[in-house]
Protein backbone atom coordinates (compact mmCIF):
# COMPACT_ATOMS: atom_id res chain seq x y z
CA UNK A 1 0.00 0.00 0.00
CA UNK A 2 1.22 3.25 -1.22
CA UNK A 3 1.36 6.41 1.51
CA UNK A 4 1.31 9.25 -1.13
CA UNK A 5 -1.79 10.45 -1.68
CA UNK A 6 -3.34 11.04 -5.40
CA UNK A 7 -2.35 14.15 -7.08
CA UNK A 8 -5.63 16.64 -7.22
CA UNK A 9 -6.49 17.69 -10.26
CA UNK A 10 -5.85 21.80 -10.24
CA UNK A 11 -6.34 22.73 -13.61
CA UNK A 12 -10.20 22.03 -14.18
CA UNK A 13 -11.60 25.23 -15.55
CA UNK A 14 -15.07 24.40 -14.76
CA UNK A 15 -14.39 24.41 -10.61
CA UNK A 16 -12.61 27.68 -11.17
CA UNK A 17 -15.73 28.88 -12.77
CA UNK A 18 -17.75 27.12 -10.44
CA UNK A 19 -15.97 28.38 -7.54
CA UNK A 20 -16.39 31.93 -8.57
CA UNK A 21 -20.38 31.41 -9.13
CA UNK A 22 -20.21 30.33 -5.11
CA UNK A 23 -18.31 33.17 -3.93
CA UNK A 24 -20.66 35.74 -5.55
CA UNK A 25 -23.82 33.92 -4.61
CA UNK A 26 -22.65 34.09 -0.42
CA UNK A 27 -21.38 37.32 -1.22
CA UNK A 28 -24.97 38.74 -3.12
CA UNK A 29 -26.47 36.76 -0.08
CA UNK A 30 -24.83 38.30 2.76
CA UNK A 31 -24.95 41.62 1.55
CA UNK A 32 -29.06 41.45 0.96
CA UNK A 33 -28.98 40.12 5.26
CA UNK A 34 -26.71 42.98 5.98
CA UNK A 35 -28.80 45.62 3.84
CA UNK A 36 -32.32 43.61 5.62
CA UNK A 37 -30.51 44.00 9.11
CA UNK A 38 -29.70 48.09 8.34
CA UNK A 39 -32.88 48.98 6.67
CA UNK A 40 -35.64 47.46 9.01
CA UNK A 41 -33.40 46.84 12.79
CA UNK A 42 -33.81 50.44 14.31
CA UNK B 1 -55.65 17.13 8.41
CA UNK B 2 -58.18 16.86 5.54
CA UNK B 3 -58.43 13.35 3.27
CA UNK B 4 -57.01 15.16 0.60
CA UNK B 5 -53.82 15.99 2.61
CA UNK B 6 -53.63 12.35 4.00
CA UNK B 7 -53.84 11.22 0.45
CA UNK B 8 -50.97 13.35 -0.58
CA UNK B 9 -48.91 12.09 2.32
CA UNK B 10 -49.99 8.12 1.38
CA UNK B 11 -48.68 8.99 -2.24
CA UNK B 12 -45.76 10.24 -1.43
CA UNK B 13 -44.75 7.78 0.80
CA UNK B 14 -45.85 4.92 -1.70
CA UNK B 15 -43.55 6.41 -4.51
CA UNK B 16 -40.86 6.95 -2.37
CA UNK B 17 -40.84 3.08 -1.37
CA UNK B 18 -41.71 2.07 -4.98
CA UNK B 19 -38.71 4.30 -6.21
CA UNK B 20 -36.28 3.31 -4.06
CA UNK B 21 -36.96 0.07 -3.98
CA UNK B 22 -36.49 -0.12 -8.29
CA UNK B 23 -33.11 0.92 -7.75
CA UNK B 24 -32.06 -2.51 -6.56
CA UNK B 25 -31.58 -3.53 -10.08
CA UNK B 26 -28.41 -2.26 -10.10
CA UNK B 27 -26.26 -2.91 -7.27
CA UNK B 28 -25.82 -6.88 -7.51
CA UNK B 29 -22.55 -5.91 -6.43
CA UNK B 30 -20.85 -4.32 -3.18
CA UNK B 31 -19.53 -1.34 -5.21
CA UNK B 32 -22.65 -1.03 -6.91
CA UNK B 33 -24.75 -1.27 -3.60
CA UNK B 34 -22.42 1.12 -1.48
CA UNK B 35 -21.01 3.37 -4.30
CA UNK B 36 -23.03 3.22 -7.30
CA UNK B 37 -20.17 2.21 -9.21
CA UNK B 38 -18.74 5.38 -8.69
CA UNK B 39 -21.34 6.56 -11.55
CA UNK B 40 -23.59 9.23 -10.35
CA UNK B 41 -23.61 13.00 -11.96
CA UNK B 42 -22.41 15.53 -9.86
CA UNK B 43 -26.14 17.71 -9.18
CA UNK B 44 -27.61 14.08 -8.28
CA UNK B 45 -24.53 13.86 -5.72
CA UNK B 46 -24.86 17.45 -4.97
CA UNK B 47 -28.85 17.27 -3.90
CA UNK B 48 -27.88 14.10 -1.75
CA UNK B 49 -25.50 15.76 -0.12
CA UNK B 50 -27.42 18.68 0.53
CA UNK B 51 -31.05 16.42 1.40
CA UNK B 52 -29.33 14.39 3.81
CA UNK B 53 -27.92 17.23 5.50
CA UNK B 54 -31.64 18.48 5.88
CA UNK B 55 -33.28 17.14 8.41
CA UNK B 56 -36.97 17.49 10.01
CA UNK B 57 -35.87 19.60 12.33
CA UNK B 58 -34.58 22.20 9.78
CA UNK B 59 -37.66 22.71 8.29
CA UNK B 60 -39.65 22.61 11.61
CA UNK B 61 -37.25 23.77 14.68
CA UNK B 62 -35.46 26.14 12.14
CA UNK B 63 -38.63 27.84 10.68
CA UNK B 64 -39.64 28.05 15.12
CA UNK B 65 -36.18 29.30 15.55
CA UNK B 66 -36.63 31.97 12.61
CA UNK B 67 -40.16 32.91 14.31
CA UNK B 68 -38.76 33.24 18.07
CA UNK B 69 -35.17 34.21 17.47
CA UNK B 70 -34.77 35.97 13.91
CA UNK B 71 -32.50 35.42 11.24
CA UNK B 72 -28.62 34.83 13.67
CA UNK B 73 -28.86 31.10 13.30
CA UNK B 74 -27.87 31.91 9.69
CA UNK B 75 -24.20 32.67 11.07
CA UNK B 76 -24.14 29.22 12.44
CA UNK B 77 -23.32 27.95 8.36
CA UNK B 78 -21.13 31.35 7.33
CA UNK B 79 -18.13 28.41 7.53
CA UNK B 80 -19.65 25.99 5.12
CA UNK B 81 -18.38 27.88 1.70
CA UNK B 82 -15.15 28.39 2.81
CA UNK B 83 -15.12 24.56 4.10
CA UNK B 84 -16.54 23.20 0.45
CA UNK B 85 -13.94 24.70 -1.18
CA UNK B 86 -11.26 23.74 1.18
CA UNK B 87 -12.65 20.23 0.88
CA UNK B 88 -12.86 20.30 -2.95
CA UNK B 89 -9.02 20.97 -3.39
CA UNK B 90 -7.31 18.95 -0.23
CA UNK B 91 -9.83 16.00 0.95
CA UNK B 92 -11.89 15.06 -1.55
CA UNK B 93 -9.10 14.58 -4.24
CA UNK B 94 -7.25 12.09 -1.74
CA UNK B 95 -10.34 10.28 -0.98
CA UNK B 96 -11.76 10.37 -4.43
CA UNK B 97 -8.30 8.88 -6.04
CA UNK B 98 -7.92 6.33 -3.46
CA UNK B 99 -10.69 4.07 -4.56
CA UNK B 100 -11.94 3.61 -1.25
CA UNK B 101 -14.89 2.68 0.33
CA UNK B 102 -14.69 4.76 4.02
CA UNK B 103 -13.07 7.52 4.71
CA UNK B 104 -11.50 5.50 7.55
CA UNK B 105 -9.95 3.31 4.80
CA UNK B 106 -8.06 5.63 3.82
CA UNK B 107 -6.48 6.30 7.21
CA UNK B 108 -5.36 2.30 7.46
CA UNK B 109 -3.43 3.04 4.34
CA UNK B 110 -2.30 6.37 5.62
CA UNK B 111 -1.42 5.20 9.16
CA UNK B 112 -2.32 2.02 10.56
CA UNK B 113 -5.55 -0.24 11.53
CA UNK B 114 -5.81 0.93 15.08
CA UNK B 115 -6.28 4.86 13.85
CA UNK B 116 -8.58 3.55 11.33
CA UNK B 117 -10.69 1.32 13.63
CA UNK B 118 -10.94 3.94 16.50
CA UNK B 119 -12.51 6.40 14.11
CA UNK B 120 -14.61 4.30 12.47
CA UNK B 121 -15.89 2.72 15.74
CA UNK B 122 -16.63 6.37 17.36
CA UNK B 123 -18.25 7.03 13.96
CA UNK B 124 -20.79 4.16 14.70
CA UNK B 125 -21.60 4.83 17.72
CA UNK B 126 -22.24 8.58 17.45
CA UNK B 127 -23.69 8.22 13.97
CA UNK B 128 -26.09 5.24 15.48
CA UNK B 129 -27.31 7.06 18.24
CA UNK B 130 -27.74 10.45 16.10
CA UNK B 131 -29.90 8.59 13.96
CA UNK B 132 -32.53 7.67 16.48
CA UNK B 133 -32.61 11.34 17.45
CA UNK B 134 -33.06 12.04 13.71
CA UNK B 135 -36.22 10.08 14.16
CA UNK B 136 -37.14 10.83 17.42
CA UNK B 137 -37.19 14.50 16.74
CA UNK B 138 -40.14 15.00 14.21
CA UNK B 139 -41.99 11.66 16.19
CA UNK B 140 -42.11 13.54 19.45
CA UNK B 141 -43.74 16.50 17.42
CA UNK B 142 -46.17 14.31 15.17
CA UNK B 143 -47.49 12.52 18.09
CA UNK B 144 -48.09 15.61 20.18
CA UNK B 145 -49.87 17.40 17.42
CA UNK B 146 -51.90 14.33 16.39
CA UNK B 147 -52.19 12.80 19.09
CA UNK B 148 -50.25 9.28 17.85
CA UNK B 149 -48.66 6.91 20.14
CA UNK B 150 -44.97 8.00 19.25
CA UNK B 151 -43.97 4.31 18.16
CA UNK B 152 -46.44 5.12 15.24
CA UNK B 153 -44.92 8.19 14.38
CA UNK B 154 -41.20 6.27 14.63
CA UNK B 155 -42.58 3.67 12.26
CA UNK B 156 -44.08 6.06 9.50
CA UNK B 157 -40.44 7.71 9.01
CA UNK B 158 -38.35 4.24 10.07
CA UNK B 159 -39.72 1.50 8.50
CA UNK B 160 -40.77 2.69 4.63
CA UNK B 161 -36.82 4.47 5.39
CA UNK B 162 -35.22 0.86 6.41
CA UNK B 163 -37.21 -1.06 3.37
CA UNK B 164 -35.67 1.42 0.07
CA UNK B 165 -32.05 1.77 1.78
CA UNK B 166 -31.91 -2.29 2.30
CA UNK B 167 -32.86 -3.19 -0.97
CA UNK B 168 -31.92 -0.34 -2.96
CA UNK B 169 -28.37 0.69 -1.59
CA UNK B 170 -27.13 4.26 -2.42
CA UNK B 171 -28.89 4.31 -5.56
CA UNK B 172 -32.22 4.63 -3.67
CA UNK B 173 -30.67 6.83 -1.35
CA UNK B 174 -29.32 9.20 -3.90
CA UNK B 175 -32.05 9.19 -6.29
CA UNK B 176 -34.95 9.09 -3.69
CA UNK B 177 -32.78 12.41 -2.34
CA UNK B 178 -33.05 13.89 -5.40
CA UNK B 179 -36.98 13.99 -5.33
CA UNK B 180 -36.72 14.49 -1.78
CA UNK B 181 -35.33 17.73 -1.62
CA UNK B 182 -37.13 19.16 -4.41
CA UNK B 183 -40.12 18.58 -2.97
CA UNK B 184 -39.01 19.95 0.45
CA UNK B 185 -38.25 23.36 -1.45
CA UNK B 186 -41.35 22.94 -3.40
CA UNK B 187 -43.13 22.67 -0.15
CA UNK B 188 -40.86 25.82 1.13
CA UNK B 189 -41.77 28.59 -1.91
CA UNK B 190 -45.29 27.73 -1.14
CA UNK B 191 -45.07 28.33 2.46
CA UNK B 192 -43.64 31.75 1.69
CA UNK B 193 -46.22 32.67 -1.02
CA UNK B 194 -49.10 31.59 0.87
CA UNK B 195 -47.42 33.75 4.13
CA UNK B 196 -47.08 36.76 1.94
CA UNK B 197 -50.68 36.73 0.34
CA UNK B 198 -52.46 36.16 3.83
CA UNK B 199 -50.42 38.77 5.63
CA UNK B 200 -53.21 42.23 6.15
CA UNK B 201 -50.10 44.19 5.61
CA UNK B 202 -47.46 45.61 3.14
CA UNK B 203 -43.86 43.00 2.67
CA UNK B 204 -42.49 46.23 3.55
CA UNK B 205 -43.98 46.66 6.82
CA UNK B 206 -44.53 43.53 7.48
CA UNK B 207 -40.51 43.25 7.03
CA UNK B 208 -40.40 46.88 9.68
CA UNK B 209 -42.83 44.82 12.45
CA UNK B 210 -39.95 41.85 12.28
CA UNK B 211 -37.20 44.57 12.34
CA UNK B 212 -38.44 46.07 15.36
CA UNK B 213 -38.66 43.15 17.19
CA UNK B 214 -35.23 42.19 16.47
CA UNK B 215 -35.59 38.91 13.85
CA UNK B 216 -33.88 40.31 10.86
CA UNK B 217 -30.75 40.40 12.84
CA UNK B 218 -28.38 38.31 10.71
CA UNK B 219 -24.99 39.78 11.60
CA UNK B 220 -23.20 39.40 15.65
CA UNK B 221 -19.74 40.69 15.42
CA UNK B 222 -19.35 40.27 18.92
CA UNK B 223 -16.55 38.09 19.92
CA UNK B 224 -17.82 35.88 23.00
CA UNK B 225 -16.97 32.25 23.10
CA UNK B 226 -19.89 31.60 25.38
CA UNK B 227 -22.23 32.46 22.45
CA UNK B 228 -23.45 29.64 20.01
CA UNK B 229 -24.12 32.55 16.84
CA UNK B 230 -22.56 34.89 16.24
CA UNK B 231 -20.23 35.89 12.72
CA UNK B 232 -16.91 34.62 14.17
CA UNK B 233 -18.18 31.33 15.63
CA UNK B 234 -19.72 30.65 12.14
CA UNK B 235 -17.10 31.45 10.45
CA UNK B 236 -14.08 29.68 12.51
CA UNK B 237 -15.73 27.25 14.69
CA UNK B 238 -18.15 26.82 11.82
CA UNK B 239 -15.38 26.06 9.21
CA UNK B 240 -13.82 23.81 11.43
CA UNK B 241 -17.38 21.53 12.38
CA UNK B 242 -18.69 21.78 8.51
CA UNK B 243 -14.79 20.50 7.29
CA UNK B 244 -15.39 17.65 9.89
CA UNK B 245 -19.06 16.88 8.83
CA UNK B 246 -18.70 16.97 5.30
CA UNK B 247 -14.57 15.46 4.83
CA UNK B 248 -15.07 13.11 7.50
CA UNK B 249 -18.17 12.00 8.41
CA UNK B 250 -18.78 8.50 6.14
CA UNK B 251 -22.62 9.74 5.87
CA UNK B 252 -21.48 12.64 4.56
CA UNK B 253 -18.27 11.27 2.40
CA UNK B 254 -19.94 8.41 1.06
CA UNK B 255 -22.23 10.71 -0.90
CA UNK B 256 -19.54 12.62 -3.25
CA UNK B 257 -17.47 9.35 -3.75
CA UNK B 258 -20.30 7.75 -5.68
CA UNK B 259 -19.31 10.61 -8.22
CA UNK B 260 -18.29 9.94 -11.65
CA UNK B 261 -14.76 11.66 -11.03
CA UNK B 262 -13.14 13.96 -8.80
CA UNK B 263 -14.22 17.19 -10.36
CA UNK B 264 -17.62 15.66 -10.27
CA UNK B 265 -17.28 15.17 -6.33
CA UNK B 266 -15.70 18.77 -5.78
CA UNK B 267 -18.65 20.48 -8.11
CA UNK B 268 -21.08 18.33 -5.92
CA UNK B 269 -19.95 20.14 -3.01
CA UNK B 270 -19.63 23.26 -4.19
CA UNK B 271 -23.54 23.20 -5.17
CA UNK B 272 -24.01 23.17 -1.95
CA UNK B 273 -21.88 25.53 -0.60
CA UNK B 274 -23.82 27.49 -3.19
CA UNK B 275 -26.97 27.11 -2.07
CA UNK B 276 -26.90 25.97 1.31
CA UNK B 277 -26.65 30.38 3.42
CA UNK B 278 -29.85 31.26 0.74
CA UNK B 279 -31.63 27.99 1.70
CA UNK B 280 -31.14 28.25 5.24
CA UNK B 281 -32.07 31.93 5.05
CA UNK B 282 -35.00 31.38 3.17
CA UNK B 283 -36.29 28.74 5.65
CA UNK B 284 -35.18 31.78 8.76
CA UNK B 285 -37.38 34.21 6.63
CA UNK B 286 -40.18 32.01 6.65
CA UNK B 287 -40.28 31.54 10.46
CA UNK B 288 -39.87 35.56 10.46
CA UNK B 289 -42.76 35.75 8.63
CA UNK B 290 -44.66 33.29 10.97
CA UNK B 291 -43.49 35.68 13.65
CA UNK B 292 -45.60 38.77 11.79
CA UNK B 293 -48.34 36.80 10.76
CA UNK B 294 -49.09 35.41 14.33
CA UNK B 295 -48.93 39.38 15.08
CA UNK B 296 -52.31 39.96 13.53
CA UNK B 297 -53.60 36.53 14.38
CA UNK B 298 -54.21 34.88 17.73
CA UNK B 299 -51.37 32.40 18.21
CA UNK B 300 -51.56 30.06 21.67
CA UNK B 301 -49.62 30.88 24.77
CA UNK B 302 -48.19 27.03 24.61
CA UNK B 303 -47.66 26.11 20.94
CA UNK B 304 -46.69 22.34 22.60
CA UNK B 305 -50.41 20.69 22.78
CA UNK B 306 -49.25 18.06 25.10
CA UNK B 307 -47.33 20.82 27.91
CA UNK B 308 -50.63 23.00 27.59
CA UNK B 309 -53.01 20.24 28.45
CA UNK B 310 -50.71 19.12 31.35
CA UNK B 311 -50.39 22.61 32.30
CA UNK B 312 -54.24 23.40 32.01
CA UNK B 313 -55.08 20.52 34.31
CA UNK B 314 -52.13 21.29 36.91
CA UNK B 315 -52.64 24.72 37.43
CA UNK B 316 -55.58 25.80 36.26
CA UNK B 317 -56.10 29.37 37.87
CA UNK B 318 -52.23 29.97 37.22
CA UNK B 319 -52.83 29.61 33.74
CA UNK B 320 -55.81 31.50 33.05
CA UNK B 321 -54.44 34.59 34.99
CA UNK B 322 -51.11 33.98 32.33
CA UNK B 323 -53.46 33.28 29.44
CA UNK B 324 -55.89 36.40 30.20
CA UNK B 325 -52.57 38.66 30.19
CA UNK B 326 -51.34 37.10 27.07
CA UNK B 327 -54.44 37.74 25.46
CA UNK B 328 -54.15 41.36 26.40
CA UNK B 329 -51.06 41.58 25.46
CA UNK B 330 -51.47 40.31 22.40
CA UNK B 331 -54.56 42.44 21.27
CA UNK B 332 -52.07 45.84 22.21
CA UNK B 333 -49.34 44.38 20.11
CA UNK B 334 -51.55 43.98 17.22
CA UNK B 335 -53.23 47.50 17.54
CA UNK B 336 -49.44 48.67 17.35
CA UNK B 337 -48.81 46.67 14.60
CA UNK B 338 -51.69 48.37 12.62
CA UNK B 339 -50.17 51.24 13.73
CA UNK B 340 -46.99 50.73 12.35
CA UNK B 341 -48.59 49.86 8.63
CA UNK B 342 -50.20 53.41 9.02
CA UNK B 343 -46.77 55.37 9.33
CA UNK B 344 -43.69 53.30 10.15
CA UNK B 345 -42.29 56.29 12.77
CA UNK B 346 -39.61 55.96 15.49
CA UNK B 347 -42.72 56.20 17.94
CA UNK B 348 -44.66 53.56 16.00
CA UNK B 349 -41.94 51.34 15.91
CA UNK B 350 -41.13 52.15 19.77
CA UNK B 351 -44.12 51.28 21.05
CA UNK B 352 -44.75 47.86 18.87
CA UNK B 353 -41.21 46.97 19.99
CA UNK B 354 -42.87 47.67 23.95
CA UNK B 355 -46.04 45.59 23.21
CA UNK B 356 -44.18 42.62 21.81
CA UNK B 357 -42.24 42.76 25.09
CA UNK B 358 -45.27 42.71 27.19
CA UNK B 359 -46.64 39.46 24.49
CA UNK B 360 -42.92 37.48 25.06
CA UNK B 361 -42.85 38.21 29.24
CA UNK B 362 -46.15 36.45 29.32
CA UNK B 363 -44.86 33.69 27.01
CA UNK B 364 -41.58 33.06 29.12
CA UNK B 365 -43.56 32.91 32.22
CA UNK B 366 -45.87 30.35 30.94
CA UNK B 367 -42.70 28.41 29.42
CA UNK B 368 -41.42 28.71 32.96
CA UNK B 369 -44.88 26.87 34.66
CA UNK B 370 -44.90 24.33 32.30
CA UNK B 371 -41.30 23.81 32.96
CA UNK B 372 -42.22 23.02 36.37
CA UNK B 373 -45.48 21.10 35.34
CA UNK B 374 -43.74 19.01 32.97
CA UNK B 375 -40.60 18.63 34.23
CA UNK B 376 -38.52 18.67 30.86
CA UNK B 377 -37.41 21.54 29.06
CA UNK B 378 -40.57 23.18 27.77
CA UNK B 379 -39.01 25.19 24.96
CA UNK B 380 -41.45 25.02 22.19
CA UNK B 381 -39.59 26.30 19.33
CA UNK B 382 -40.22 22.87 17.15
CA UNK B 383 -44.21 23.40 17.56
CA UNK B 384 -44.65 26.91 16.57
CA UNK B 385 -44.77 26.09 12.84
CA UNK B 386 -46.48 22.51 13.03
CA UNK B 387 -49.15 24.47 15.23
CA UNK B 388 -49.24 27.34 11.50
CA UNK B 389 -49.14 24.39 9.11
CA UNK B 390 -52.22 22.52 10.53
CA UNK B 391 -54.15 26.14 11.40
CA UNK B 392 -53.50 28.40 8.56
CA UNK B 393 -52.52 26.90 5.78
CA UNK B 394 -55.29 26.11 2.64
CA UNK B 395 -56.24 22.18 2.64
CA UNK B 396 -53.73 20.44 0.29
CA UNK B 397 -50.56 22.58 1.27
CA UNK B 398 -50.90 21.19 4.46
CA UNK B 399 -50.32 17.52 3.15
CA UNK B 400 -47.15 18.55 1.02
CA UNK B 401 -45.70 20.47 4.28
CA UNK B 402 -46.44 17.17 6.18
CA UNK B 403 -44.92 14.84 3.03
CA UNK B 404 -41.77 17.57 2.81
CA UNK B 405 -41.03 16.76 6.65
CA UNK B 406 -41.35 13.33 6.24
CA UNK B 407 -38.87 13.56 3.16
CA UNK B 408 -36.16 15.85 5.19
CA UNK B 409 -36.36 12.95 7.65
CA UNK B 410 -36.19 10.11 5.32
CA UNK B 411 -33.73 11.27 3.41
CA UNK B 412 -30.92 12.00 6.77
CA UNK B 413 -31.95 8.49 7.68
CA UNK B 414 -31.21 7.07 4.39
CA UNK B 415 -27.89 8.33 4.01
CA UNK B 416 -26.79 8.01 7.58
CA UNK B 417 -28.07 4.07 7.42
CA UNK B 418 -26.31 3.16 4.11
CA UNK B 419 -23.39 4.60 5.43
CA UNK B 420 -23.21 3.30 8.62
CA UNK B 421 -23.70 -0.02 6.85
CA UNK B 422 -21.03 0.09 4.68
CA UNK B 423 -18.35 1.20 7.46
CA UNK B 424 -19.47 -2.08 9.83
CA UNK B 425 -19.24 -4.06 6.47
CA UNK B 426 -16.04 -3.08 4.96
CA UNK B 427 -13.84 -1.38 8.09
CA UNK B 428 -15.06 -4.30 10.65
CA UNK B 429 -16.62 -7.18 9.18
CA UNK B 430 -14.51 -7.37 6.21
CA UNK B 431 -11.62 -5.63 7.93
CA UNK B 432 -11.57 -8.30 10.92
CA UNK B 433 -14.06 -10.98 10.71
CA UNK B 434 -14.09 -12.50 6.80
CA UNK B 435 -11.19 -10.65 4.66
CA UNK B 436 -12.10 -13.08 1.96
CA UNK B 437 -15.69 -14.05 0.89
CA UNK B 438 -17.84 -13.67 -2.64
CA UNK B 439 -19.45 -10.73 -3.23
CA UNK B 440 -22.58 -12.08 -2.61
CA UNK B 441 -21.91 -12.40 0.84
CA UNK B 442 -20.68 -9.28 1.47
CA UNK B 443 -24.01 -7.87 0.06
CA UNK B 444 -25.94 -10.32 1.91
CA UNK B 445 -24.02 -8.79 5.07
CA UNK B 446 -24.16 -5.37 3.87
CA UNK B 447 -28.54 -5.74 3.56
CA UNK B 448 -28.55 -7.57 6.85
CA UNK B 449 -26.15 -4.55 8.82
CA UNK B 450 -28.58 -1.89 6.91
CA UNK B 451 -31.31 -3.33 8.27
CA UNK B 452 -29.96 -3.63 12.24
CA UNK B 453 -28.78 -0.39 12.29
CA UNK B 454 -32.38 0.92 11.26
CA UNK B 455 -33.83 -1.32 13.78
CA UNK B 456 -31.27 -0.17 16.30
CA UNK B 457 -32.08 3.42 15.37
CA UNK B 458 -35.30 3.08 15.73
CA UNK B 459 -35.50 1.78 19.25
CA UNK B 460 -32.66 4.56 20.55
CA UNK B 461 -35.63 7.13 18.40
CA UNK B 462 -38.26 5.34 21.04
CA UNK B 463 -35.78 5.81 24.19
CA UNK B 464 -34.68 9.37 22.82
CA UNK B 465 -37.89 10.65 23.12
CA UNK B 466 -38.89 9.37 26.63
CA UNK B 467 -35.55 10.70 28.15
CA UNK B 468 -35.67 13.83 26.86
CA UNK B 469 -32.15 15.01 27.33
CA UNK B 470 -30.84 12.16 25.44
CA UNK B 471 -30.63 14.30 22.37
CA UNK B 472 -28.30 16.95 23.99
CA UNK B 473 -26.20 14.41 25.62
CA UNK B 474 -25.62 12.27 21.46
CA UNK B 475 -24.77 15.89 20.58
CA UNK B 476 -22.42 16.64 23.20
CA UNK B 477 -20.33 13.06 22.67
CA UNK B 478 -20.80 14.19 19.19
CA UNK B 479 -18.35 17.67 19.60
CA UNK B 480 -15.93 15.41 21.97
CA UNK B 481 -14.34 13.83 18.32
CA UNK B 482 -15.91 15.61 15.86
CA UNK B 483 -12.86 17.87 15.34
CA UNK B 484 -10.30 15.60 16.20
CA UNK B 485 -11.40 13.11 13.53
CA UNK B 486 -11.05 16.44 11.46
CA UNK B 487 -7.30 16.54 13.11
CA UNK B 488 -6.68 13.33 11.87
CA UNK B 489 -7.41 13.62 8.51
CA UNK B 490 -5.68 16.67 8.27
CA UNK B 491 -2.27 14.56 9.76
CA UNK B 492 -3.06 12.20 6.78
CA UNK B 493 -2.22 15.56 4.27
CA UNK B 494 1.30 16.06 5.90
CA UNK B 495 3.99 14.10 5.16
CA UNK B 496 5.84 13.72 7.90
CA UNK B 497 3.19 12.46 10.51
CA UNK B 498 3.38 8.76 11.88
CA UNK B 499 0.73 6.42 12.46
CA UNK B 500 1.90 6.89 16.28
CA UNK B 501 1.38 10.89 16.12
CA UNK B 502 -2.03 10.12 14.26
CA UNK B 503 -3.27 7.82 16.86
CA UNK B 504 -2.14 9.47 20.07
CA UNK B 505 -3.15 12.87 18.78
CA UNK B 506 -6.57 11.43 18.17
CA UNK B 507 -6.60 10.42 22.01
CA UNK B 508 -4.96 13.53 23.16
CA UNK B 509 -7.61 16.21 20.84
CA UNK B 510 -10.78 14.27 22.72
CA UNK B 511 -9.29 14.59 25.66
CA UNK B 512 -8.46 18.29 25.14
CA UNK B 513 -11.89 18.84 24.66
CA UNK B 514 -13.18 16.83 27.68
CA UNK B 515 -11.25 19.04 29.81
CA UNK B 516 -12.39 21.87 28.09
CA UNK B 517 -16.00 20.58 28.50
CA UNK B 518 -15.51 19.94 31.68
CA UNK B 519 -13.05 23.47 33.40
CA UNK B 520 -14.93 26.03 31.12
CA UNK B 521 -18.43 24.22 30.26
CA UNK B 522 -19.71 28.15 29.24
CA UNK B 523 -17.13 27.81 25.98
CA UNK B 524 -19.77 27.12 23.00
CA UNK B 525 -19.62 23.64 21.53
CA UNK B 526 -18.87 25.10 18.18
CA UNK B 527 -15.32 25.93 19.34
CA UNK B 528 -14.79 22.43 20.37
CA UNK B 529 -14.23 21.59 16.64
CA UNK B 530 -11.10 24.06 16.32
CA UNK B 531 -9.79 22.72 19.95
CA UNK B 532 -10.18 18.87 19.21
CA UNK B 533 -8.27 19.19 15.32
CA UNK B 534 -5.78 22.34 16.58
CA UNK B 535 -4.55 19.57 19.12
CA UNK B 536 -4.63 16.34 17.12
CA UNK B 537 -2.32 18.25 14.46
CA UNK B 538 0.13 19.97 17.18
CA UNK B 539 0.38 16.20 19.50
CA UNK B 540 0.14 14.01 16.41
CA UNK B 541 3.12 16.30 14.68
CA UNK B 542 5.19 16.43 18.05
CA UNK B 543 5.26 12.78 18.47
CA UNK B 544 5.73 12.05 14.45
CA UNK B 545 8.89 14.37 15.14
CA UNK B 546 10.05 12.50 18.05
CA UNK B 547 9.68 8.97 15.87
CA UNK B 548 11.82 10.16 13.61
Amino acid sequence: MSDTPPQPDHDSRLFRRTLLSVMAMQVATLLLLWLLQIRYTR
Amino acid sequence: MRALDWVIVAVYLVYVLVDGVRRAKGTREIEGYFLANRSLPWWAVGLSVMATQLSAITLIGTTGQGATDGLRFVQFYFGLPLAMVILGVTLVPFLHGARVFTAYEYLERRFDARTRSLTSFLFLVARGMSCGTIIAAPAVVFSAIFGWSLLWGVALMGVPTVIYTMIGGVQAVTWVDVKQMALIVFALIAVMVTLLMQLPVAPDHALALAGAAGRLRAFDFSFDLTNDFTFWSGLVGGTFLMLSYFGTDQSQVQRYITAKSVDQARSSLLMSAYWKIPLQALVLLTGVLVFVFFVFQRPPLLFNPAAEQAVRAAEPAMYGVLDERYRTALRERETAAHAVAVEASAASLEAFRAREADVSAAREEALGLARRVTGTSAQDVNYVMPYFVLHFLPVGLIGIFVAAVLAAAMSSIAAELNSLATVTVIDFYRRWVRPEAPDAHYLLVSKAATGFWGLFACVVATFAATLGSLIVVVNRFGSFFYGSILGVFLLAMIPRARATGAFFGLIAGMAAVGVVNVGAPSVSWLWHNVIGAVTVVAVGLGLSVRRV
